[in-house]
């Protein structure tokens, strides 16, 4: 089995879609709080990617990063593995074992598919949150835990709270600074940027230099829904990348389901030979989503009060309320949910 | 009952992108419930081309005629 690289900033793509990039920004603006992130986003959107680019770009780099899947472990087990436990604690329990928490002790930990955590663990969950603090099973003593903590969903936990399978407090104590990435399929423009990424990996982890690839192949790409987002695609190209011998990338090289699965609309001749078009890209537009973005997030983190949200924007309480007219921010909702406007998701 | 027509409608689904790089997918012959097919062109010798076309195509045929039973790959 091939080990994944150690992560590297460096081999995150941002991508061009205004979505991604306002993800991106987010992100700058939240790297050096040591508050709770909240990354929601289909599966295959990259949410660990995020979780490893806000850790690494925080003052906790240093420390360890920890992820943990929730979705891995029983309901018992679950328990132990994130709080650890004690000798003797049940059947088996031979020795004194560090939970994840422990383990993340000065750094990060990404607790992803917090979705699938029992309520029974979600209360135990929501303490440790709470009091920062930890008890492994079994044990009497209270430990002391300074950890950032990182949420990931693949599902909206607003759902999940109305229906009764998420805790309400728990949720409000994840959801402080909430990231949410859109699927692969609503940032289409992105998708010949990830494919020459990842070929260029996957072929220079063989040794080659990135073959010619052959247009077929990127209007291929470009229709396939890719429904498991950003790692499906990844995996096309390892596929690609491995089977290649002929020194060109042709259609034979992609997986059946791509090239089966697209919208079932066979391409017009001109749309197969014209080089893939790029979206134009308006500088003004972007930069008035990104302003939108960090004033939604400053006034929600300020609960609505403009003075602190200039303040945490380093901006005059009166520039600040210019800015709100000019974005269209002014009337209404302190900036509700922003989940559609801070969107993103990824590559490594 | 497998018909060439069936068939074909099948392959039109995957022809455009083949034909685009050069190639084509051509029917040789239905017999029964199974097919035989040519792949010609750049990807006409490539392994890896075979094994796409041959599990996509196939997987394809069973989907659209529940009583498709084989496809062979020429």
């Amino acid at each position: 089995m091939r080990t994944p690289p150690a992560f590297s900033l460096d081999s995150v793509v941002v991508g061009r879609s205004a979505r991604m990039r306002g993800v991106f920004d987010f992100i700058r603006v939240i790297s050096d709080s040591a508050s709770t992130v909240l990354v929601t986003g289909e599966s295959g959107t990259g949410k660990e990617v995020i979780a490893n680019v806000v850790h690494h770009g925080s003052p906790r780099r240093h420390q360890p990063f920890v992820a943990v899947s929730c979705a891995l472990f029983s309901e018992n087990l679950i328990e132990t593995e994130l709080f650890g436990h004690e000798r003797g604690a049940f059947t088996g329990a031979i020795r004194d074992r560090q939970g994840r928490f422990e383990l993340a002790q000065g750094g990060t930990i990404f607790l992803d598919d917090i979705d699938d955590v029992p309520l029974s663990v979600q209360v135990k969950l929501l303490r440790v949150l709470q009091n920062r603090t930890v008890e492994r099973v079994g044990g009497t003593r209270t430990l002391d835990i300074d950890v950032r903590v990182i949420a990931g969903s693949k599902r909206d936990l607003r759902v999940l709270v109305k229906d009764g399978k998420f805790r309400e407090d728990l949720y409000y104590r994840l959801n402080v600074l909430p990231v949410v990435l859109p699927p692969l399929r609503e940032r289409r423009e992105d998708i010949l940027l990830l494919m020459d990424h990842f070929l260029a990996r996957y072929f220079r982890e063989r040794g080659l230099e990135l073959p010619e690839i052959a247009t077929p192949v990127r209007q291929a790409f470009l229709q396939y829904p890719w429904p498991g987002n950003v790692r499906e695609l990844e995996n096309a190209c390892e596929r690609i990348a491995q089977t290649c011998q002929c020194g060109t990338v042709r259609v034979g090289c992609v997986a059946s389901s791509v090239l089966f699965n697209g919208d079932g609309r066979a391409p017009a001749e001109s749309e197969l030979t014209a080089e893939p078009s790029v979206p134009a890209l308006s500088l003004d537009e972007r930069l008035r989503e990104v302003e939108a973005g960090l004033i939604s997030w400053a006034l929600k983190v300020s609960t609505g009060n403009k003075s602190k949200a200039a303040e945490l924007l380093r901006v005059k309480r009166s520039t600040l309320g210019d800015r709100i007219n000019r974005c269209g921010l002014g009337d209404g909702a302190p900036a509700g949910e922003s989940s559609d406007d801070d969107a993103a998701a990824v590559a490594s | 009952m497998v018909t060439r027509e069936r068939v074909e409608a099948v392959l039109e689904r995957v022809r455009p992108f083949l034909q685009a790089d050069g190639g084509d997918i051509e029917l040789l012959e239905v017999q029964g419930n199974s097919a035989k097919v040519r792949l010609t062109g750049m990807c006409a010798g490539c392994p890896s081309a075979h094994m796409t076309l041959y599990m996509g195509v196939e997987m394809a045929l069973r989907e659209e005629i529940r009583e498709f039973e084989e496809l062979h790959v020429v």
